[in-house]
């Protein structure tokens, strides 16, 4: 055997993350402010969800001077909730201990999952300005607040406590963090702050948000939800979801049980009836009754095998977290000026094994991009907005393999559609598959990317009843110009040639506008019975979200709008221009 | 020659019924004889093709509003040249209106992007009126039909009045051009003339001319130069009416010189329906190339090229009219068919140029075959 040439050491987790921040979000100053900003909301949001509260999140950001670092800024970031607070013990560990997490693999789906986030942005704090985070606490049940400073023992993944001192604090529970760290900001963009707080609201119709960046104003974003998300228990496995090892693993719990009562306890969706169908598929009466701890790997695998042949109810849907498509409706509508929308929100299904839920928001905005732009595709994965690495996500991958301009959207080969639409894609699910530890992107497993594809294609029918109203309405005003265009030349001339005189040139020209204006009309009833239909689907939705979007009050506008512009309005027009001519 | 019609007077019939139905808030609809190979009709009897009942009606409406309001600006147009008594081509119709517009804004509207879009409405005022285009003082370009004789004397009536007499042999070795306008002329013989030969290619024509066969033959020849022009045919109509003579066309043997340049010259056009009375000679007969003589003589023929667009067109359009068109189809051109059918089933072409290969020292064999086959009444 060669000569061992280095002792092998183990070195804790801290350590591995804190020499590879840039996998956990901190490849980069914008990106490093933009990661401890989301890791912290990330963390109050979950936390308010669990303890059932609304949640209220204030976000400031100042500049304080130039970095320590080359080329970048001394940023204080500070986070405020309204959450449960965190007892002075659990601080430590959420601050400055890496994988120490209420969430890790519990199968729900909460935004955080590992327990890396935050303390990664302490390790950034104390690399870039040698102070960890400043952090403020308050449960209800302590009678004052608790200010202290955490940092991370690297060597150790262990969190330490520094300068612990009692706060007066006005509220009756909550966590405030605050960060001094290198960094840069960038506002616009898709990595930009604004696009992340734009979608924190939007996938988040509950959360109430104040917001300071730099020198700009404040921006107060009030929730229109008052309920607070019920955030799913996990349910028992779903044996579709799992592997045969992890159906093995998972008998060891059941020790002696039988057979039966092992499958019809331990998995959701199993019961006497699909028993009975396995038996119809040949596993013998006599397996279902022995000892599970007595079965043979063979027989775990034929009963498994017998499993996945059957057609099991889709897994719970109490295991996978909707906005719901009246909660979307409501949100989308505070990203800006909204025309008009359409939401979609799938049945969970099963991808890759895993339950999964997609849900699709596309709205045209009135003051946002242009024809020529590509439309802003905005992700999230579990309500966090993934901003990065675009290209290779599922989400992406399923936009562009839509064919849009179906639903009247211009679209180049392979690309995003465009125009001045926000399109919002967001996959739930307690398991999902990203591609890389700071949760950029979601990989894009076929199935994913044909579930998207249906979402998308739902929200786009859905959306294109809209859009044929405004081409209606445009080729209206078409026919109408059209006509003003060519009325005069047309009578005008056969008058000349004709000598006919004044007098007959006046009722020739009413007569054709009459003649025409009874195709206009024709078409404006077109347009009415376009912009019915269209109500009438709109309605539906109301009724079933319960939420009556913005885009319902316009048609009436529109058709009254259209209506001055009709006859009358081309005969005015007409006279006036007569009028004019006369004098 | 019919009565020349008075384009003046049923413009302004046109434009009072279109005022009168506008002031009553009905719609005014503009009618046109459909000139299209579906509305031709063909009776072997009168000898050209000739309109049927179809009429396209443009009924005033969004999408037609245009069309009928540059129908009434052209109109206005050709009204002011026939009363000035200027005459223009299609193209200088085109830029007359070009200019029109240019000088009123309010005109913009109609602005022609090409001549396409002019000629179209010229040919819609005339479609609709049933006159020709000569009728609106507008004429095409005198292309084609230039005339050699030793016997012919041509007698023309200008529009003021006076009259010019040509003495086609006189003129040396120019020819004689017909003008567009053949109500014009007047014809006579010095001597009996024996035939017409109307020979496809302008050049072949005027080899002959140069090799004597004017001077030997008491004979009209005139080239067409490719599809016959308005000239061409109303002058060939000129010669049957007014000499009575034997007319020979001798072109190309292939699918194209039969249907667009024979049948045109025999019968008219689908396309100018309204005016095949006054520019078409049924009494024409096909001289060849006919498809026997190849043998006869061993002329040079060569495949058609399926895979060259124009060919493939040239064959399609043979079987579109062995199906559609009348003239084709009636039995009295059986003859002419059974050449077109022959074409399509050996797919094999022959030029009137090759009659100079059978004997290569020879100039005058060209003449000599055309003479033989005359003789022999070797033609269809």
């Amino acid at each position: 055997m060669a000569k061992a040439s280095a002792a092998i050491t183990s070195s804790s987790s801290a350590e591995y993350f804190s020499k590879n921040l840039q996998q956990v979000g901190f490849s980069s100053y914008t990106k490093a402010a933009l990661t401890t900003i989301k890791e912290a909301v990330d963390n109050s949001l979950d936390a308010c969800e669990d303890a059932d509260i609304l949640p209220e999140i204030s976000v400031t950001v100042q500049r304080l001077g130039e970095g320590s670092g080359k080329g970048a800024d001394h940023i204080r970031v500070c986070v405020e909730d309204n959450g449960p607070g965190l007892l002075p013990e659990d601080v430590v560990k959420v601050f400055g201990e890496y994988l120490a997490s209420s969430k890790f693999g519990r199968g729900r789906c909460s935004r955080g999952q590992q327990g890396i986030g935050i303390s990664a942005a302490t390790t950034w704090a104390q690399l870039t300005h040698a102070r960890g985070a400043l952090v403020i606490t308050k449960t209800t049940k302590m009678r004052q607040a608790i200010k202290c400073q955490v940092e991370v023992d690297i060597k150790n993944n262990r969190g330490i406590l520094k300068e612990k001192e009692s706060y007066d604090w006005d509220r009756p529970s909550g966590v405030s963090c605050d960060f001094l760290i290198d960094a840069r900001i960038q506002m616009q963009g898709e990595g930009g702050l604004l696009a992340y707080l734009n979608g924190v609201t939007l996938v988040n119709p509950h959360l109430t948000l104040h917001y300071k960046i730099l020198d700009e104003d404040w921006v107060h974003i009030e929730r229109i939800e008052n309920t607070v998300p019920k955030i799913p228990e996990p349910t028992e496995p779903h044996p579709h979801t799992m592997k045969l090892g992890e159906f093995i693993a998972h008998s060891h719990l059941f020790g002696k049980t039988r057979v039966s009562a092992w499958l019809k306890t331990g998995f959701s969706r199993i019961s006497d009836g699909i028993l009975k169908e396995l038996k119809e598929h040949g596993v013998k009466s006599s397996l279902l009754e022995r000892a599970v701890s007595s079965l043979s790997q063979e027989e775990f695998k034929f009963i498994f095998m017998g499993i996945q042949k059957l057609k099991l109810m889709a897994p719970s849907t109490k295991s996978v977290l909707s906005i719901g498509e009246a909660g979307l409706a409501k949100s989308i509508q505070r990203i800006g000026a909204v025309d008009f929308f359409a939401v979609m929100s799938r049945k969970p299904t099963i991808c890759d094994f895993k339950p999964v839920l997609v849900e699709v928001a596309i709205a045209r905005m009135k003051d946002k991009g242009s024809e020529e732009e590509s439309i802003a595709l905005l992700r999230f994965a579990n309500r966090v907005p993934l901003q990065f690495d675009k290209a290779g996500c599922a989400m992406t991958k399923a936009v562009v393999s839509v064919n849009w301009k179906a639903y009247g959207l211009a679209q180049p080969k392979n690309s995003l559609p465009l125009g001045p639409y926000i399109m919002a894609v967001s996959v739930v699910s307690p398991f999902i598959k990203f591609k890389n530890a700071s949760k950029e992107t979601v990989d894009a497993s076929d199935e994913l990317v044909e579930e998207l594809r249906r979402a998308l294609i739902q929200a786009g029918q859905r959306l294109s009843k809209h859009i044929r109203r405004e081409v209606k309405e445009a080729d209206l005003e078409k026919k109408r110009q059209h006509i003003e265009l060519f009325a005069p030349i047309l009578v005008d001339g056969a008058c000349r040639i004709s000598k006919a005189g004044k007098g007959r040139r006046e009722k020739a020209l009413e007569g054709l506008a009459k003649i025409l204006g009874r195709e206009a009309h024709l078409a404006e009833k077109e347009l009415t019975e376009a912009i019915e239909h269209s109500e009438a689907a709109l309605e539906k939705l109301a009724q079933v979200t319960g939420v009556l979007p913005a885009v319902q009050e316009e048609p009436e506008e529109q058709v009254e709008v259209g209506e001055q512009m009709s006859l009358d309005g081309i005969e005015e027009k007409k006279s006036k221009k007569e009028k004019r001519k006369g004098k | 020659m019919p009565a020349r019609i008075n384009v003046e007077k049923l413009s302004v019939e046109m434009c009072e019924k279109l005022l009168r139905d506008l002031e009553r808030g009905k719609r005014p609809v503009l009618e046109a004889t459909k000139c299209s190979l579906d509305n031709s009709l063909y009776n072997p009897k009168v000898g050209y093709l000739t309109p049927g009942d179809k009429k396209v009606q443009t009924e005033l409406n969004v999408s037609s509003v245009k069309k009928m309001s540059r129908t009434i600006f052209v109109l206005e147009l050709i009204l002011r040249n026939i009363e000035s008594g200027a005459n223009n081509t299609k193209r200088e119709v085109y830029y007359i209106a070009k200019g029109e517009i240019k000088h009123n804004p309010t005109l913009k509207p109609l602005d022609f992007e090409d001549q396409n879009e002019s000629d179209e409405i010229i040919d819609f005022i005339c479609e609709m009126m049933e006159c020709y285009r000569e009728d609106l003082n507008c004429f095409a370009n005198d292309r084609g039909g230039q005339t050699y004789s030793g016997q012919l004397i041509v007698e023309e009536t200008m529009p003021d009045g006076d009259k010019a007499v040509i003495d086609l042999s006189k003129l040396g070795t120019a020819p004689f051009q017909p003008k567009n306008r053949p109500q014009s002329l007047k014809l006579k013989a010095r001597k009996k003339i024996d035939f017409c030969l109307i020979v496809e290619s302008e050049g072949t024509a005027n080899t002959l001319v140069s090799s004597g066969f004017t001077k030997r033959n008491n004979v009209i020849l005139l080239g067409a130069q490719g599809v016959p022009s308005n000239a061409v045919r109303g002058w060939t109509k000129l010669i049957q009416e007014e000499l009575a003579i034997p007319i020979y066309f001798f072109g190309d043997l292939d699918a194209y010189t039969l249907q667009n340049i024979f049948r045109t010259l025999k019968a008219g056009s689908a396309a100018s329906l309204i005016r095949n009375q006054d520019f078409s000679a049924p009494d024409v007969k096909f001289l060849g190339v006919l498809p026997e003589d190849i043998k006869k003589y061993d002329l040079p023929d060569y495949a058609v090229k399926e895979n060259d667009a124009t060919e493939s067109r040239a064959l399609k359009k043979a079987r579109d009219a062995l199906e559609n068109d009348p003239f084709f189809q009636d039995k009295k051109n059986k003859g002419l068919s059974d050449i077109l059918k022959w074409l399509l089933k050996n797919k094999r072409r022959c030029e009137q140029q090759s009659f100079f290969s059978v004997n290569p020292r020879d100039p005058l064999m060209p003449e000599k075959i055309i003479l033989d086959k005359i003789k022999n009444k070797n033609f269809v």
